[in-house]
């Protein structure tokens, strides 16, 4: 045997010794996993009547929850996101008083992401309010998931005090997604409305996108006025104003048609002008009806027209009509209106099964 | 004359045998990056925020497209696995590619189909002819698309494209089920960094031999079969680490046909998937990244390693030749097409990194593979072979291959512990040593023919996978008297 078979002989060795060591480690964690599951639910069940003793109102079991083990901090945490009202201010005050919420907040700073990360995600599910301002900074975190977990927080601490620096944190030097942000947002409710009015007309393209695209979601018509004039402006970002036109839809108020049917006839952007056109369809006022019928004939793209057929189908009969009239064409224009007089068709369908039934 | 022909045969033999060890070092290397990273994110456990992703409403709405070509033993099960997804604002396009079973049969009874014109969303080519469209009257959000076959995946999934409504579009196989929130994990990225991140993919795994009930898989078990057995640890080995290494050193080439989500503006931009690519997946997302790259755009491709899609894996020798043949032919021409990209800086990771090692290793592998396995034959032939170091080298070979199994199926028990059942994992250890013996180099054989169809620049042909349909407790129940096949 050479000198280099020998050395790969003795890497042999090695290499085997690794391979033993791993199936002793992959036998030993096999077995310890599924004695540790077989523990975990048989503790769990023994757990649940406890945990469902304190959603009763029933006192004298605080003691027992005081000396229960961690796994029962697991089991709250887990029910926790899936209760409203009495029931989660119940098993709040059990991680509270359990100092579940206190060491989480020292967590807060602690040096690995997951662990700050979790502590975030913790306080959030325990409405901790008065952690609001650490969970704040967190939102400059230098990890991004990190940032996201507070951000979520916040929204579930519902503390109106986070709106600011929430929306801040969009456009800040590490920025804050806006879904992430919108939706933290969202969960604080109408506290949130005057600055995501103010954000409309201030700060950047990517804030007042959010901003436009919460205020379609609430539904909130004092906005109306401020999105009409995003929506027209040719000089603002084309997402800020197809999130506007989308907004407006959402809030329906017919003032925003004549805006709107501007935009679908006069913007060269389509996907502003699918915005407009299914705006158009959701007020359903009729003087959206001209510009949608034009959408269809003569809109350069597939897609605006078939957004404009879709609209038509909502805005009754007078647009029914001009689908009908337009189905005929053997063209894109043709094709588009008899498929949304298809949807129409179906969509009906199931009510009149309903109906029937 | 012979000392020359000893030499040669030497040399050859200590080229390929350091070529083999330099391979699994470099997998074991991605591995070792993989297992970190699967890790890490195995810390933010039910920290993710997927609650909030599944509430909000601004959660960008998804179109999942589902080819499908003789399909009928599995496709309800597909389906109703896609439907039943746990995410905000879903469609499912469904594309029937010129089936000769009853794969559309059994859909329109499912769903009541009934047929509509086209909603047109894009203008890609179709070579085959759009036959007809239909709609679900059962409230599901599903599309089928009936069209004759071309022979190719990628033009059922352009058909598709072109009726897509939602932002992002999900490429999910007709023989594949998707747990309830894969969706919802593998859209997370989209979510959470919606400038950067243009495609994500997530984790396949084999479904041959699990227990699944209406397109739910109720308990992962491994197959009986040992071919199969050994896909499953290719597979861990593949997609739960390789993929998850190369995604975090930002040189993803791969996300799987079977399940990958992608901003459909960009699949649209990029003209829809290569009609002529037999790796149509792949082409997409190295198409994707060159295109993102020359325009200087943002662009980041994620490979989350905790959604599982479970698929179909071949159960013969034959219908894996043929699929491996298919692969290797596609990796040729992806390549060849690409080819500015290798060694270019100017494309960062992917060019520098990913496609030189997808020639070196994964292109070329076969032919040093077979090569050596030809010179050892040859040498031992003429006796100029030594017993004792081949036997050394030779065995030092399979050991790191060994090790780089094991070293797999050690971290799936550590992180995501699937197999339950401790038979499961050993078959699992088992396989990741037989794989390398005997079913290594029958693959090669399969890979190199498929490197001469793309050197001879054979025609494309995407041959379809007879499948089995997936195992219920019913099929498990002999008395039951069930037909096998669990959609039917």
């Amino acid at each position: 045997m050479t000198s280099l078979a020998q050395a790969v002989f003795i890497g042999s060795l090695v290499v085997t010794l690794l391979v033993v060591v791993l199936l002793v480690a992959v036998a030993v964690e096999h077995g310890a996993r599924t004695r540790r599951l077989a523990r975990d639910a048989r503790r769990r069940a023994e757990l649940t009547p406890l945990v469902h003793a304190l959603l009763d109102g029933d006192a004298g079991d605080e003691a027992a929850m005081t000396a229960a083990p961690a796994l029962l901090d697991e089991l709250v945490l887990e029910l926790l996101p899936q209760l409203r009202g009495a029931d989660r201010t119940a098993l709040q005050s059990v991680l509270l008083d359990r100092g579940v919420v206190t060491r989480a907040a020292g967590d807060l700073t602690a040096r690995g992401a997951a662990r700050r990360g979790r502590a975030a995600v913790l306080l959030g599910n325990a409405a901790s309010v008065e952690h609001t301002g650490a969970l704040v900074e967190l939102l400059g975190d230098r990890a991004p998931e990190v940032r996201n977990a507070a951000a979520r927080a916040l929204g579930k601490n519902g503390d109106a005090a986070a709106v600011g620096p929430l929306l801040a944190a969009v456009t800040a030097g590490q920025p804050l997604p806006p879904g992430v942000a919108g939706m933290a947002l969202l969960d604080l409710g109408v506290a949130a409305l005057p600055s995501l009015r103010a954000a409309l007309d201030a700060g950047f393209p990517v804030a007042q996108t959010l901003a436009a695209e919460l205020l379609g979601l609430h539904g909130d018509p004092a906005s109306t006025t401020t999105l009409i004039a995003l929506v027209g402006d040719d000089h603002r970002d084309p997402h800020a104003r197809r999130a506007a036109a989308q907004a407006l839809g959402r809030i329906g108020s017919p003032v925003a048609t004549a805006a709107l049917a501007d935009v679908l006839l006069g913007s060269g952007h389509a996907p502003l002008q699918c915005a407009a056109a299914e705006a158009l369809g959701r007020i359903g006022d009729a003087g959206g009806l001209r510009a949608l019928t034009t959408g269809l004939r003569c809109a350069p793209t597939v897609d605006v027209r078939g957004a404009c057929a879709d609209a038509l189908a909502l805005t009754g009969d007078a647009g029914h009509r001009q689908l009908v009239a337009h189905a005929q064409l053997r063209s894109a224009t043709g094709e588009a209106a008899r498929s949304a007089l298809d949807v129409l068709a179906l969509s009906r369908r199931p009510a009149r099964q309903a109906a029937a039934a | 004359m012979n000392d020359a022909a000893t030499s040669l045969i030497q040399t050859v033999n200590w080229t390929v045998l350091g070529y083999v060890v330099l391979l699994d070092v470099a997998m074991l290397v991605l591995v070792a990056f993989g297992a970190r990273r699967v890790l890490a994110n195995r810390r933010w456990a039910g920290a993710e925020g997927h609650e909030q992703i599944f509430a909000s409403p601004l959660t960008p709405a998804v179109s999942v497209i589902v080819p499908a070509h003789d399909e009928e033993a599995g496709i309800l099960d597909t389906l109703a696995a896609t439907l039943a997804q746990r995410y905000p604002s879903l469609e499912v396009v469904m594309v029937d590619d010129g089936s000769k079973d009853r794969t559309f049969d059994l859909v329109a009874q499912r769903y009541a189909l009934t047929r509509v014109t086209p909603r047109r969303t894009a203008d890609l080519q179709v070579d085959g002819e759009v036959l007809s469209v239909h709609r679900a009257t059962t409230g599901d959000p599903l599309t089928v698309i009936r069209k004759t076959s071309v022979g190719r995946r990628s033009d059922a999934v352009n058909a598709a494209l072109n009726v897509a409504r939602h932002p992002l579009v999900c490429m999910v196989d007709g023989d594949s089920l998707l747990e309830p929130d894969a969706l919802l994990k593998v859209a997370r990225p989209f979510v959470e960094d919606p400038v950067n991140v243009i495609g994500t993919g997530g984790v396949i795994r084999t479904v041959n031999g699990a227990l699944t009930d209406g397109g739910a898989v109720l308990e992962p078990r491994l197959s009986r079969r040992w071919l199969v057995r050994i896909q499953a640890v290719e597979y861990l080995r593949s997609f739960l680490l390789g993929r998850t290494g190369w995604a975090d050193a930002n040189a993803l080439l791969i996300i799987s046909g079977a399940f990958g989500l992608f901003r459909r503006d960009l699949v649209v931009e990029i003209g829809g998937l290569d009609p002529l690519s037999l790796a149509e997946d792949a082409e997409l997302v190295v198409s994707l990244q060159e295109h993102m790259r020359r325009q200087g755009r943002p662009h980041r491709l994620v490979f989350v390693p905790e959604p599982v899609c479970w698929t179909e894996v071949p159960e013969t020798w034959e219908v894996l030749g043929r699929q491996r043949r298919r692969w290797s032919h596609g990796l040729g021409q992806l390549l060849w097409k690409h080819k500015h990209m290798i060694a270019n800086p100017r494309y960062g990771t992917v060019g520098l990194l990913a496609l030189p090692f997808f020639l070196l290793f994964e292109l070329l592998g076969p032919v040093v593979e077979v090569l050596g396995l030809l010179s050892v034959v040859l040498a031992a032939a003429i006796g100029v072979l030594d017993p004792a170091s081949a036997g050394v080298m030779i065995g030092f070979a399979l050991l790191v291959g060994t090790l780089l199994s094991t070293t797999v199926v050690a971290v799936e028990e550590f992180t995501f512990h699937r197999y339950r059942n401790g038979r499961d994992l050993l078959a699992l250890l088992a396989a990741g040593v037989l794989e390398n013996v005997g079913y290594r180099q029958v693959h090669a054989w399969y890979r190199l023919q498929g490197l001469c169809m793309a050197l001879t620049r054979r025609k494309p042909v995407w041959t379809a996978m007879p499948r089995t349909g997936f195992t219920t407790a019913a099929d498990e129940a002999p008395a039951a008297g069930r037909p096998a096949l669990s959609g039917a």
